[in-house]
């Protein structure tokens, strides 16, 4: 037995042997990944990659890699590196010839390694992001005795769920151990404020102390996700990588009313919508059958793309440039890819080629919108009479037993004013000019072309027109200025405004250019100014030559000027755009067309329920990125979502998980989460966060000793809670609110608190800052009015962005500037007055007053030694206003103006600015 | 084994990666104002990618992030004030002088200008329009300057021209977002904030980059022309207004005096001491600096926008009423400022964009009424500074975002009630001085009609390489990364213009 198995290990170990000086094989296998692939970025890639293939050689892709470069041969031969021109170039003496060109040339170890891994074969291996999520095993933790149950052991105890068995591995590791639960105050006050942003009132603390249940902590997680101020909270993430504002951005940067989708995203988390169906209604509600007025409000996520109303500025360069931010924003929002820089060349690190790009790009370049200044297409929101107008047609089409898709086109002609043609597509001018580089403009004898319209089946030209000429004529003419003339109109005085006129046109068949020439005698100088046209025919049931009552209706309708937001709209037939590659990025220099796909390092496009494949527009692409077999999106998802709680995400570059991101500290349970995301939670969020803040892990107390600081200092390895200084939102919302000036009415149009003189000073832009009455002033900070050019300072300061673009991660500051908000902005300032008031209410004595001050702020009772310090502060300012009466009504103001209150409020203002109240702990 | 390799390979990625570094100490930034952290951060790999010409640096215990930085090597200039002239002034009413171009008044456009090229506002076939100035050389050197500019006739011998600007956008907002962040679009950093990153501030209580703003509107671009973009957000200009706090809420509320804030201060810094010692976390530390920092601000901030203390002559030099906000009023502060170490100092002016349209926007008229209120305080301004010695190595640069055209505007095809002309990216004149570029020279020429540079052209990139070459930074290296990649002013474009250097 002894010797047979000798034997055997003998022949093994010779095998091995012979096996490997045969193969190269010395050692473990080279990984690709981790070991190749950096090298290769930081030596190669630059010159023989993605943006240049110096020599004909990358290193990108292996297909590229091991193909005969320049010189005819490969330079990588699989197998053998003693041949592979590669490896004769790093060890070469000569600099001339020796790679990297100059540079240090590599180390020995690494040219061994690069050496080794030709010989096992040159192996490409799928970056981990990219490759399929599949469902790690959970790590054991604890004893074997214990796991039985039959002995205590602290690991088990410590533990809540499976996320602590993988941070538990970790820490193990690290030789780190996990921390003890929060005290239950700080707790509750870390959990409300990350599910709802608000902390928790002085009754709710007192309950969770009071709740000896075992499930009390569970329980209040599911009132806190329960809570509309949940929706709330989350909508402020959303909402700067959906770069939502109030305003179009650009020089003129004014509004744009567009806060029924921030409302939709409110709704969408307070509903706990699942993620994919989510991601699916903002990329392409538009398209879903049935789609709900909600579904088609939610595509307002990429109609947050900025508008240009410059004078001059052509329409084309920027409907252009928000295509381009709408791939990118995709990208960095829900693939976690950057994505930008193929926009010029090939991925210089990642398998993304420069045509895949403009293929990715044609699934966005066919919407309605056109960098127009009215931001059309929007979705009408009718009122009153004009409400009841749609509703006749309505009842109207319906009684002519007109097919349901055909009353769906015409209740979206009226409600989207889609299909139009802008008139800035009119070409041939003469005596015509697109005035401000914007709206088509024709004077007494001039004329332009509509370049192809087809005309079979249309009976009617509906025509946003105006002038402040008398008797101008308009003719519409078929095929050339003098071809036959079609319709002639009067255009009638409108005082330089623009309506919108319903014409009969002809019966004409086919596809012709249209000329409309203009006569103007009386005044020819003056503009008649077109700003759109659109043909279709007559409303079913009426003469297809003149015009009826229901013409005039349809006319009126069309004149309404109802509220409305902007939505994208598919174009179809005729309408719908070519896209082609931009040679080198550049707008302007059209290669070769493209239709739409998805990169091929991706999985391919995927089929629906009845086996067929998904259409090839942005439907078809959002339901591909939603796919169980989609490597990225679920995993951006829960590391965006790890990210806001902790502070840090398991990814830390949430913005790139792509070769050159930083690699993941817990990759297994990024992978767990993002199965049990999809798998088990069927994609809801509130279940995803429910597992993440119930885990030990995050309920592990912050304070640290300063050997564990030492050991790990910013936490990666999650051996104690989070401890992170509040979002702009929520220092504000959380003034507001423990100083119970919080207005908790919600939805609806943005709103103007308190804000200094001069922030808003656009050129060509009249509009200014007009204080909100009553509540309005207090609202949470996602209903603040958001300018993009100059937005609300005191958000700024706390690090949002100003929302031009989508800003995937936003990097915390700690700066002079934030101190000198938290101590004089107003809304600070009236939220310490008001402080003062219930402290007072709430105590006889100031050192009661300021004990229930600390603990409204702060959620916890202060130490003797801060009491001290605050009642030395107190005693200190009531000594100076019992001193100075007029500054105690000046620092007040109203009835209420004592040295006491005044002292209070000196107090509550320092309770404000404590490190610990800014700092979720 | 592997495992090893890896964590190796991870070790480099986050050191070579700034990003990584500043999130990191995004607990943060501040951290370092303490500096126990640098070490861990990462910060002297990190350092490299802004200095990749210097050795790392080692972690010195006062290093913020907006501690004094040594240059990549030793330049001439130590801090700057650009003078924007936002709308764009017109070259050939101030410095290009064009004689021929006096032949052609009010003959048409002659079609080879026009074919190909797009205009914002002029259509069909313009009229020529000659120069309005009356032009005579100056100085030693014998510069052209016009009637519109008596003051800067005076100076001019301290004055590098560069005439033969161009640059790549004919609107306002994109024209001054490449002028100022190197890019068309929103989201770069402003040159000074990578100014601020690359060097720090000297001056511990004062913003490093300052923005002041007159003629009553922010720059077309709005704030997004001294944004810090993708740098962060301690590197971004901070507004010091004329109206109002001077820098937002720094005044303490109505009724607190300053001692009762000094003592909140104390209470806040000295509670926050005691969390620090119960949860040792080292950002409390930062917040503490932070709040002292903030109320010397308030003191140093107000002191430095208060001219009442300066003698009656230098008001009068500059030609200020020190009880309004104007742009002499600017021009003023800045040499305040930057006394007073603040690295970068940017002035905006509103009201030069002349196409004709009004009075105000003419150049008959609008364009006269600009000089007259900006001409002698900025002459004031190099005189003032190179009177304390600072004109050295304080760089001044002026001018807008892109020139006007020879021809007269004819917005929309109609004759316009005043004289203006229309925005032009081909060619314009931008002036500097000071800070290491020579003294009375012009560079670059343009055609006999102003139209075309035909010698010696400077793009924009070119100008913000030859500015960071004088604050010692080769432009190519003072990187960023961010989205994958290294990111710099000039783009992928800008070489320094070496003829205008002293």
């Amino acid at each position: 037995m002894y010797l047979k198995s000798f034997v055997f290990i003998g022949i093994g170990i010779g095998g091995a042997l012979l096996l490997s000086s045969f193969f190269g094989l010395f050692g473990e296998r080279v990984d690709f990944n981790t070991q190749v692939k950096p090298l290769l970025n930081k030596n190669c890639i630059a010159c023989h990659g993605g943006v240049k293939k110096a020599g004909g050689f990358s290193v990108l892709f292996r297909h590229e890699a091991v193909a005969p470069t320049k010189s005819g041969k490969p330079a990588i031969i699989p197998g053998d590196a003693d041949a592979s021109e590669m490896i004769r170039r790093l060890t070469l003496e000569d600099h001339t010839e020796r790679m990297p060109l100059e540079a240090a040339p590599l180390k020995p170890d690494d040219i061994a390694l690069l050496r080794k891994w030709i010989d096992q074969g040159a192996d490409w291996g799928d970056h981990w992001a990219y490759t399929r999520i599949e469902k790690p095993d959970v790590p054991a933790i604890g004893t074997f005795w214990s796991r039985l149950g039959l002995r205590n052991n602290a690991e088990l105890d410590w533990a809540k769920n499976d996320i602590d068995h993988f941070t538990l591995q970790k820490m193990k590791e690290q030789s780190l151990l996990p921390s003890p639960q929060a005290d239950r105050a700080t707790l509750l006050r870390r959990v409300s404020l990350d599910l709802t942003g608000l902390p928790p009132t002085e009754q709710e603390v007192a309950d969770f102390s009071n709740d000896k249940s075992s499930g009390a902590y569970e329980k209040v997680v599911d009132r806190l996700l329960a809570s509309p101020a949940y929706g709330e909270r989350w909508t402020a993430l959303w909402l700067d990588l959906a770069r939502y504002a109030d305003s179009k951005g650009y020089e003129k940067d004014t509004e744009r009313k567009i806060w029924r989708y921030r409302d939709w995203v409110i709704n969408a988390f307070n509903q706990d919508k699942p993620y994919d169906q989510f991601v699916v209604e903002q990329l392409a509600g538009d398209l879903l059958p049935n789609r709900t007025d909600a579904q088609l409000i939610a595509t307002g996520f990429h109609r947050n793309t900025m508008t240009n109303d410059e004078g001059g500025t052509q329409d084309e360069e920027f409907r252009t440039a928000a295509v381009i931010d709408r791939v990118s924003t995709t990208w960095d929002v829900f693939q976690g890819t950057t994505f930008a820089c193929v926009q010029c060349h090939s991925h210089p690190y990642d398998p993304f080629t420069h045509e895949e790009y403009y293929k990715y790009l044609a699934f966005f370049n066919n919407t309605r919108d056109e960098d127009v200044q009215s931001d059309t297409p929007t979705l009408r929101f009718f009122k009153d009479q004009d409400s009841v107008r749609v509703a006749e047609l309505k009842t109207w089409l319906i009684a002519q037993k007109t097919q349901p898709e055909q009353v769906q086109d015409w209740v979206n002609f009226v409600r989207l004013t889609e299909p139009k043609i802008n008139s800035h597509d009119f070409d041939q001018y003469v005596n015509a000019s697109l005035l401000d580089a914007k709206n088509f403009g024709v004077q007494d004898g001039g004329s332009a072309r509509i370049k192809t319209v087809n005309l079979t089946g249309i009976n009617r030209l509906v025509i946003a027109i105006g002038t402040k000429a008398e008797k101008a004529v308009l003719t519409v003419h078929q095929d050339s200025p003098t071809g036959p003339s079609l319709l002639t109109i009067p255009v009638i005085n409108t005082g330089g405004k623009d309506t919108v006129m319903v014409y009969a046109l002809p019966q004409v068949t086919g596809k012709h250019a249209l000329y409309l020439t203009l006569a103007s005698p009386k005044q020819l100088k003056e503009w008649v100014v077109i700003k759109w046209v659109s043909f279709r025919p007559a409303l079913p049931g009426t003469s297809a030559t003149t015009l009826s009552d229901m013409d005039a209706k349809l006319q009126a309708i069309l004149n309404a000027k109802p509220e409305s937001t902007p939505v994208l709209v598919e174009a179809t037939g005729d309408m719908a755009r070519k896209t082609h590659i931009f040679e080198r990025g550049n707008w302007l220099v059209k290669g070769r067309q493209v239709q739409p796909d998805v990169p091929k390092s991706l999985p391919p496009l995927p089929t629906d329920s009845t086996g067929k494949p998904v259409p090839r527009n942005r439907l078809g692409l959002a339901k591909w990125m939603v796919q169980r077999d989609h490597p990225l999106t679920a995993r951006v998802a829960v590391n965006r979502f790890w990210e806001q709680l902790f502070g840090t995400g398991l990814v830390e570059t949430v913005e790139d998980m792509g070769t050159q991101g930083i690699q993941p500290t817990h990759r297994e349970l990024l992978d767990y989460l993002a199965a049990e995301f999809m798998d088990t939670d069927h994609w809801s969020m509130k279940r995803l966060l429910k597992r993440i803040v119930t885990s030990a892990t995050y309920r592990q107390q912050s304070v640290a000793s300063p050997e564990l600081i030492a050991e790990d200092p910013f936490n990666t390895w999650l051996a104690r809670g989070p401890r992170v200084r509040l979002t702009a939102e929520q220092v504000r919302d959380q003034a507001l609110a423990v100083s119970g000036l919080l207005s908790h009415k919600r939805l609806g149009p943005s709103v103007k608190p308190i804000q200094p003189e001069g922030i808003w000073q656009s050129p060509y832009n009249g509009e200014s800052w007009q204080l909100s009455e009553g509540e309005d002033q207090y609202r949470r900070a996602i209903y603040t009015y958001w300018k993009r050019t100059a937005p609300y300072p005191s958000m700024t300061t706390f690090d949002s962005p100003s929302r031009e673009f989508c800003q995937v991660r936003r990097i915390r500051t700690n700066t002079p500037l934030q101190a000198l908000v938290t101590l004089n902005d107003p809304v600070f300032i009236e939220s310490a007055q008001s402080l003062a008031t219930l402290m007072q209410q709430r105590g006889k004595t100031p050192e009661q007053q300021i004990k229930a001050g600390f603990r409204q702020v702060t959620q916890r009772d202060a130490s003797p030694q801060k009491m001290a310090v605050l009642l030395k502060l107190y005693q200190q300012s009531a000594t100076y206003y019992e001193q100075h009466p007029a500054d105690t009504q000046t620092f007040l103001g109203g009835a209420n103006a004592t040295p006491q209150v005044a002292a209070l409020t000196v107090t509550a203002n320092t309770l404000l600015n404590l490190d610990e109240t800014i700092t979720k702990e | 084994m592997k495992k090893l390799l890896d964590e190796l390979q991870q070790a480099a990625l986050q050191r070579e990666t700034r990003r990584h570094f500043l999130h990191t100490c995004s607990t943060g930034l501040g951290a370092m104002a303490l500096g126990s952290f640098l070490e861990s951060c990462g910060f002297a790999g990190g350092a490299s990618d802004k200095k990749a010409v210097q050795a790392p640096v080692t972690g010195s215990s006062d290093e913020s992030p907006m501690a004094v930085q040594p240059a990549q090597f030793s330049g001439k200039a130590k801090r700057v004030i650009y003078i924007h002239m936002a709308g764009s002034p017109s070259q050939l009413e101030l410095f290009d002088y064009k004689p021929e171009l006096v032949k052609y008044n009010g003959k048409d456009c002659p079609q080879e200008l026009l074919t190909g090229k797009k205009f914002a506002f002029i259509r069909g076939v313009p009229k020529m329009l000659g120069p309005q100035g009356k032009f005579a050389q100056h100085g030693q050197s014998g510069a052209w300057v016009s009637d519109y500019l008596p003051h800067l006739q005076g100076v001019v011998d301290d004055i590098t021209f560069l005439k033969a600007m161009h640059t790549d956008q004919f609107n306002h907002a994109p024209a001054q977002l490449l002028m100022h962040t190197g890019s068309a679009r929103l989201g770069r950093p402003s040159i000074g904030s990578w100014v601020t990153y690359g060097l720090g501030s000297e001056n511990d209580n004062l913003p490093g980059y300052i923005v002041l703003a007159s003629g009553g509107k922010q720059p077309d671009a709005g704030k997004s022309v001294w944004g810090s973009g993708f740098l962060p957000s301690v590197y971004q200009g901070v507004q010091c207004r004329t109206d109002g706090d001077p820098v937002l809420y720094a005044s303490d509320p109505a009724g607190m005096p300053r001692s009762l804030r000094g003592k909140t201060i104390e209470a806040i810094s000295a509670i926050n001491q005691q969390q620090y010692n119960d949860v040792k976390d080292p950002e409390i530390l930062t917040r503490i600096a932070q709040y002292e920092l903030a109320y010397r601000m308030q003191m140093s901030v107000p002191d430095s926008m208060d001219i009442k203390s300066e003698p009656q002559y230098i008001l009068d030099m500059y030609g200020v009423d020190p009880n309004q906000g104007s742009f002499a009023r600017n021009c003023l502060l800045a040499r305040r400022l930057v006394e007073r170490g603040v690295r970068f100092v940017q002035l905006f002016d509103w009201g030069w964009d002349t196409h004709g349209t009004s009075a105000d926007g003419s150049i008959d008229v609008g364009l006269h009424d600009k000089c007259r209120q900006s001409d002698q305080a900025v002459a004031a301004l190099l005189r003032d500074l190179k009177q304390r010695g600072l004109l050295d190595d304080t760089l001044v640069v002026w001018g807008g975002e892109f020139g006007r055209t020879p021809m007269q505007e004819n917005r929309d095809g109609q004759t316009l009630p005043f004289m203006g002309r229309d925005h032009h990216l081909d060619a314009f004149t931008v002036w500097m001085a000071g800070g290491g570029v020579k003294k009375g020279f012009s560079f670059g020429e343009t055609d006999d009609i102003g139209y075309y540079g035909v010698k010696d052209q400077v793009h924009v990139h070119d100008l913000q390489a030859t500015i960071l070459h004088l604050l010692g930074f080769d432009h190519e290296k003072l990187t960023y990364q961010f989205q994958g990649r290294p990111f710099r002013l000039t783009d992928v474009a800008g070489k320094v213009v070496k003829p205008i250097l002293a």
